[in-house]
Parts: structure tokens; C-alpha cells; sequence
């Protein structure tokens, strides 16, 4: 009874959503993946979009480069840091209100460093306070695609993270712009009123329980408790329409703060020592493809149009890396195809100090892109997929802020390396082996995870069928012991 | 100093970098084609103008008509274009001048009203460096050196670079500046361009989009709480009903249904 239900419904084995209510999975849902993309583009592009001003500003305190490049430091640490603060204000008041002060303080952060006197002031406002706001942005974005969709989630979370790529082709050409007509300073106080627009992006994130009509039926929170989705379905909004009580009726009993559970969590466990060696090796190599294309000798212009390729083909693959995880072959085993992404990652890098000439750069630019991008778009999506809706608002608090490290340090140990050696080859080698290494664990891993989480929902099924009265305990022992 | 260029049909120029007074001999070798003359005619022009008496013959040898002169280069007013023309119109143009800067910045440098503003200037490490520094304004004609004055230039230079701080700007210091790497032979000038405006000019975009924002959410909202209240009024007559129904369903389905559920969500 089991296999030909779970096959015939596409769906993971997985922690499956628990939620307490039921996906829309379109409707308002398609306007939400729209607010997501605003805010995820916002926080990704933003800061990386910030460094043309760097040189101005740089003579205009009269600071040294490395100081200047702190700014972009300290801007990513706030944003990574600002993750578990991040969850716990969603898990209380939802995603929109959370999206809605971000956006406020990103906002108030540029204009007031628009009239900074020192270095530090930049630090503080853009550095800190911006760090924050994007923050109180990506993880809001990120959650809210978990409740209102499940069956559709992989295409709603690669559409999502598009917001990324997108957002800085246009971000960067704007800030050029910006920064001819008005310096530094003009262009910090407009960027202002530009980051604004993030509320636009937390307006649209109405809380799903608003949709239902009103009357219905309270969740039972013991219910929500054990997981079990008995008196869910359709009747599941409270009669207070807010989400955020509702979600956090849900949250609150299970923990606290933020879900410590999760550390308990196999799945969650699996993601998180994945990750950590990964990220160390996921972005250097775009942080260092203009500057190995002009070692080799290759113009200004030509390097920066590697880059373009790299963003182009990006942009494309992520909502169709969506959509193929979409598919019934693979929803169900995606966690697979997330290994595969980061593993092909990984191979290419490896391949890559083949590559002669600038034809041999493009390629590597184009294999790169779309490899960049599949990781991108699955990277949350596998996340939900492990740990259900319902916890990830924790879950990516909690990774984001494990991430912390390995995103700050990776970029400059890969600029030791190169200065070290004095070539880029050693580089790239090492990317290649953090992102292969992390691949294969990940392979190895979840083969062994599905087949547990299999053999758990045979137990359970098996359970249930026998006494429906027990059926509740055997439930709440197998939660306690994930 | 010694300079050749080897002609056989198409006109050269080669540019020259020179930093001190210098005796500099240019020569041309102009080789010789099928007509094979025996003598033939050139001269020196300085800055397109033919230079007195330098029109000499020259004769062919080993295929080859050379032509040589001696210049003494003593000052910045000697630095300019020198060319060797041969009777057939084939030339060769040597360009005296200080090293030239590498990057040149072609859009100009914006600050605002009382605010100060950094100009910089680099002379990179595979040119020259050069003796000082110089900061001048003006046009292309007539160019004033700006003098250190504490409430208004700040000059500070090292090896390689300069930078020249102006203070509590205001419109009438828009314009260009020119920064000069100053050698024994004369000086490079870099023309940066200064525009000086005021806090109103980011201002209207900046209200603009804010506008825009504020308008953007609050039609949200609005579109927001008139579908509620409609769901409201519908569902207000429907809730008995639906109340009773759903009741009456989870009393049967609550087993079956919940294990169904489970694997359904």
C-alpha cells in the first residue's frame, strides 16, 4: 500500500512538510515567488554591486584597499549573522513583517551613510545595519516559498533565487550610472530609495493563513506537535488570521527560540557538514576568473565579459534546474541531484587548468555558469526538502550562521594560495576538490539516509495500520529520536 | 640617445620618451624600390614645419637611402613631432614627449557644495617617476599652478602619486585640473574634470522612488483588505454550514485520514 501511494504522489520521503495547513501551490503563491525573487536579488546582488563605489571611496577617507574591502566583509558577516535573528523573528511574526523592517533598515542605512564623515560610520551603517536588513530579507523570502508551496516548490525556489543573477546585471550597469552623475554620495542616498523597494517585495508576502475564509477550525497544537496532520487539510487557519501566531502557536511549543533540534536532525546534519567544506571553495573561483583571464594575458574588457557569460548562463539554469526538480523522476531522490550539482562543480574546476586560450575560458565560463547556478537554485530547496517547512525558518538561521565562516575566509585563503604560488592552477585544483569531496559525501550520505527514511515510514505505516490508538506514540517516539 | 626607423613604403611613427636634456640623433633608412635612382631628395620638418636648410641629397647604398640628423633636445618648447621626408612622399614621425600617463579618466569627478573632494593622479610603476608634482587649472591655453593654501588646496605627493584635496567646494571651483609629473625635460599633464553640485540633485530621484515605494505597498494593502472583507461577508453565511459538515467529516475521517494525509501533504 505504501510504495504505489508515495510513487504515484511524487513526493520526497522525507520530513514532508508538516505543515499545519495546505499549500496553495499558485494562485497568490506566483505573486510571492515575485516578492522572493525582489528580496533574495536584493540581498545577494546588493553588496557584491557596492564595490564600484570602493575606489572613490577609498581616496575619499584616504584609507588603504584592505580597509576598504572590509566594508564588503562586514556587510556579508552581518547578513550571515543576522540569519538565526532572522529566524527567530519569522518563526514569531511570519515573513512579511520581518521582510517589511529589513527592507526599512537597509533603506535607513544608506541614507544615513550617504552622510557619513569617517570610515567606521560606513562600517556601522552599511556595513552592520545593512548586513542586517539584507538578512531580515533572504530568510523571510526563503520560508515564505516553503508554506505556500510543496508540490511546485523546487520551480518556485530556482524562479526565487533567479533574483540573484538578474538583480546584479542590473544593479551594476545602475551603479555605474549612478556613481558618473552623482559620486558616492548622491548614489548612497538614491540606492536608499532604491533598497526601499524590498517593502514592495514584503507587502506581496501575505501570510497564507490569510487566504482562508474565516470560521474555520483551530489547530489542535498537540497535533502540530507530533506532526501529525490530522485535523489539517483545508480547515486549518485559526480564526485569527495571522500567520504568524499561527505558525508561531507551532514553533513556540516546539522550541523556544530556534529549533536546537534540528542539531539532533540527521538530514539537517548531513546539509550542514556538506556545506561548511563547500562553501569554501563555491565562490572563489567567480571572485577570481577576470583576474586569471588577465594573467593569461587576456584584455579588460574580455575578462569582464566572462563574467557576463558566467551571469547569463546562470540566470537561465536556475529556473530550469527548478523545474527539473520538479520532475516526478527526481522530486522524490533530489537530494541527488543536489550531489550531482555540487560534484559536477567540482569537475569542472579540476578541468578547468586544461583549458588553453580564451575559447578554452569561455567554455570554462559556460560549464561553470551552469553549474554555479543548479547548486544556487537547490541549494534551499534541499534544505526544505530534509527538514520540512515548518523548521526551516531555524534550520537556515542556524546554517546560515555555521556558513559564516567559510564564505569570509574562503576568498582570501584562495588569495594566499594564489599569492603563494603565484599561479591560479593550485587554485582552482583546491575549488575543485572542496566541491568534488562535499559531492561525493553527499552521495554517499543520502543513499543511506533514503534508505532509513524508508525503512521509518515502513515501520510507521506498518504501526498504523495496527492500532490507530498507539499509532499516535509510535509517531511521537520516531520524532523524538530524528 | 639614438633613434632609427626603417622605411620601405609606408610612412612610421614611434614615439620617444625622454626625461632630461638630451643630444638625440634620429635616422631614417628609407629602402630603396625598383626605380633604384641614384640620389634622391629629403628633408626635416619640426611640428609640420619644414625645418631651414635641412634639405639634403641623399644617395643610394647598399640598397638603401639613410638619412641622419643630430638634435640637441634642451627644453619642454623642444619636445613636439619630428619627421624625415623623402622626395616621394614616404616619412617618418618621431613624437618627443614626457612619459604620458597610462590611465586617463575621461568622465569627470562629482562632489557637492561644502563638501571637499580628492583628486588623484599615478604615474605607474613601468613609467619613469617622475622629479615632482605640480597641480594646475585652467584651460588648454592658459594654466594657473595652484599654490598649498590651508583652507582650500591640499596637495599631497609621493614617489608615484599626487593628490590634490580642494575644501569647502563650492560652483565656481567646477572645471578642469590638471595634474602635472614634472621631469627635467618638462611635464605630463592629466586633465581631471571637477563637477561640483548640490544635495538636490539626488535628492528628486531619491523622493521620486521613495513615492514610488510608498505608493507600490499601500495599493497592495488595499487591494489586500477588500478581498478579505469580501471573504468575510461570504464566509460569515457559509460558516454554520461548514462548521457542521466538517465536524461531521472528521468524526469519520479522523483515522483513515490522518494516515492518509500523512504521506498526501
Amino acid at each position: 500500500m505504501l510504495e504505489p501511494h508515495y510513487g504515484e504522489l511524487n513526493m520526497p520521503p522525507a520530513a514532508a512538510t508538516n505543515l499545519a495547513h495546505k499549500p496553495p501551490d499558485g494562485g497568490w503563491g506566483w505573486a510571492v515567488v515575485v516578492a522572493a525573487f525582489i528580496s533574495i536579488g536584493f540581498s545577494y546582488a546588493f553588496p557584491k554591486s557596492l564595490t564600484i563605489y570602493f575606489k572613490e571611496i577609498q581616496e575619499y577617507f584616504s584609507v588603504s584597499y584592505s580597509e576598504i574591502a572590509w566594508l564588503s566583509s562586514v556587510m556579508l558577516a552581518s547578513m550571515y549573522a543576522g540569519g538565526p535573528v532572522s529566524s527567530i523573528l519569522v518563526n514569531r511574526y511570519g515573513s512579511r513583517p520581518v521582510v517589511m523592517l529589513g527592507g526599512l533598515m537597509v533603506s535607513a542605512a544608506m541614507v544615513l551613510s550617504s552622510f557619513g564623515t569617517t570610515i567606521i560610520h560606513l562600517y556601522l551603517c552599511v556595513g552592520v545595519i545593512g548586513g542586517f536588513g539584507l538578512a531580515f530579507n533572504l530568510q523571510p523570502a526563503l520560508t515564505i516559498i516553503g508554506t505556500y508551496f510543496q508540490a511546485k516548490r523546487p520551480l518556485a525556489n530556482g524562479l526565487a533565487m533567479t533574483g540573484s543573477p538578474v538583480f546584479l546585471s542590473i544593479l551594476a550597469p545602475l551603479n555605474q550610472f549612478l556613481f558618473d552623475s552623482y559620486g558616492w554620495r548622491g548614489s548612497f542616498l538614491i540606492l536608499g530609495s532604491v533598497v526601499f523597494n524590498c517593502c514592495v517585495a514584503g507587502a506581496l508576502m501575505r501570510p497564507v493563513s490569510n487566504q482562508k475564509p474565516k470560521g474555520c477550525l483551530p489547530p489542535s497544537n498537540e497535533a502540530v506537535d507530533q506532526g501529525a496532520v490530522a485535523d489539517a487539510g483545508p480547515q486549518t487557519a485559526d480564526s485569527d488570521p495571522e500567520e504568524g501566531q499561527h505558525e508561531g502557536k507551532g514553533q513556540t511549543q516546539n522550541s523556544k527560540l530556534v529549533d536546537l533540534t534540528l542539531f539532533k536532525h540527521r538530514g539537517f546534519l548531513i546539509y550542514l557538514v556538506g556545506n561548511v567544506v563547500m562553501f569554501f571553495g563555491f565562490f572563489a573561483p567567480v571572485v577570481f576568473l577576470a583576474p586569471y583571464a588577465k594573467h593569461q594575458g587576456i584584455d579588460e574588457y574580455s575578462a569582464a565579459f566572462l563574467l557576463t557569460i558566467f551571469a547569463l548562463v546562470d540566470m537561465f539554469i536556475r529556473p530550469f534546474t527548478g523545474f527539473l526538480g520538479n520532475t516526478r523522476r527526481i522530486r522524490p531522490k533530489i537530494q541527488y541531484f543536489f550531489s550531482f550539482a555540487v560534484s559536477y562543480n567540482g569537475i569542472c574546476h579540476l578541468l578547468f587548468p586544461l583549458a588553453s586560450g580564451y575559447q578554452g575560458l569561455v567554455v570554462y565560463a559556460v560549464f561553470f555558469g551552469v553549474g554555479f547556478g543548479m547548486v544556487s537554485a537547490l541549494l534551499f530547496e534541499v534544505l526544505m526538502d530534509l527538514v520540512g517547512a515548518p523548521r526551516f525558518s531555524s534550520a537556515v538561521g542556524l546554517v546560515t550562521i555555521i556558513e559564516c565562516g567559510p564564505v569570509l575566509l574562503g576568498p582570501p585563503i584562495s588569495g594566499a594560495l594564489v599569492d603563494t604560488f603565484g599561479e591560479y592552477k593550485y587554485l582552482y585544483s583546491t575549488c575543485g576538490v572542496l566541491m568534488l569531496t562535499p559531492g561525493i559525501f553527499f552521495f554517499v550520505m543520502h543513499y543511506f539516509n533514503y534508505k532509513k527514511l524508508e525503512d521509518e515510514q515502513k515501520q510507521k505505516a506498518a504501526g498504523e495500520m495496527r492500532r490507530p490508538e498507539e499509532t499516535v506514540e509510535l509517531k511521537s517516539n520516531n520524532e523524538a529520536n530524528k | 640617445m639614438r633613434k632609427v626607423a626603417v622605411l620601405k613604403s609606408q610612412n612610421s611613427t614611434q614615439n620617444v620618451q625622454l626625461l632630461n636634456p638630451v643630444n638625440l640623433s634620429l635616422e631614417c633608412s628609407l629602402t630603396a624600390d625598383h626605380n633604384n635612382l641614384p640620389n634622391i631628395s629629403a628633408f626635416w620638418s619640426q611640428d609640420g614645419r619644414e625645418i631651414p636648410d635641412s634639405r639634403l641629397t641623399v644617395a643610394l647604398e647598399n640598397q638603401q637611402y639613410h638619412l641622419q640628423r643630430l638634435f640637441y633636445i634642451s627644453g619642454e618648447e623642444m619636445l613636439g613631432s619630428y619627421s624625415c621626408v623623402f622626395e616621394n612622399g614616404v616619412r617618418a614621425d618621431f613624437i618627443l614627449a614626457t612619459p604620458p600617463f597610462g590611465e586617463v579618466r575621461d568622465k569627470p569627478v562629482v562632489s557637492y557644495v561644502r563638501d571637499f573632494v580628492v583628486l588623484p593622479c599615478k604615474m605607474e610603476e613601468a613609467k619613469p617617476k617622475p622629479l615632482s608634482w605640480r597641480w594646475f587649472r585652467g584651460n588648454k591655453t592658459h594654466k594657473e599652478q595652484i599654490s598649498e593654501q590651508p583652507e582650500r588646496f591640499q596637495i599631497h605627493s609621493e614617489e608615484r602619486k599626487s593628490k590634490l584635496k580642494v575644501i569647502n567646494l563650492t560652483h565656481e571651483d567646477a572645471g578642469v585640473y590638471y595634474c602635472g609629473a614634472v621631469y627635467a625635460i618638462g611635464t605630463t599633464m592629466n586633465p581631471i574634470e571637477l563637477k561640483v553640485i548640490t544635495y538636490q540633485e539626488p535628492l528628486k530621484p531619491f523622493i521620486g522612488i521613495l513615492i514610488e515605494v510608498v505608493l507600490l505597498v499601500a495599493v497592495i494593502f488595499l487591494c489586500e483588505k477588500r478581498r478579505s472583507k469580501k471573504n468575510t461577508s461570504k464566509g460569515n453565511e457559509e460558516n454554520v454550514d461548514q462548521n457542521n459538515i466538517k465536524l461531521q467529516e472528521e468524526e469519520k475521517g479522523a483515522e483513515e485520514g490522518s494516515s492518509m494525509r500523512q504521506r498526501k501533504v
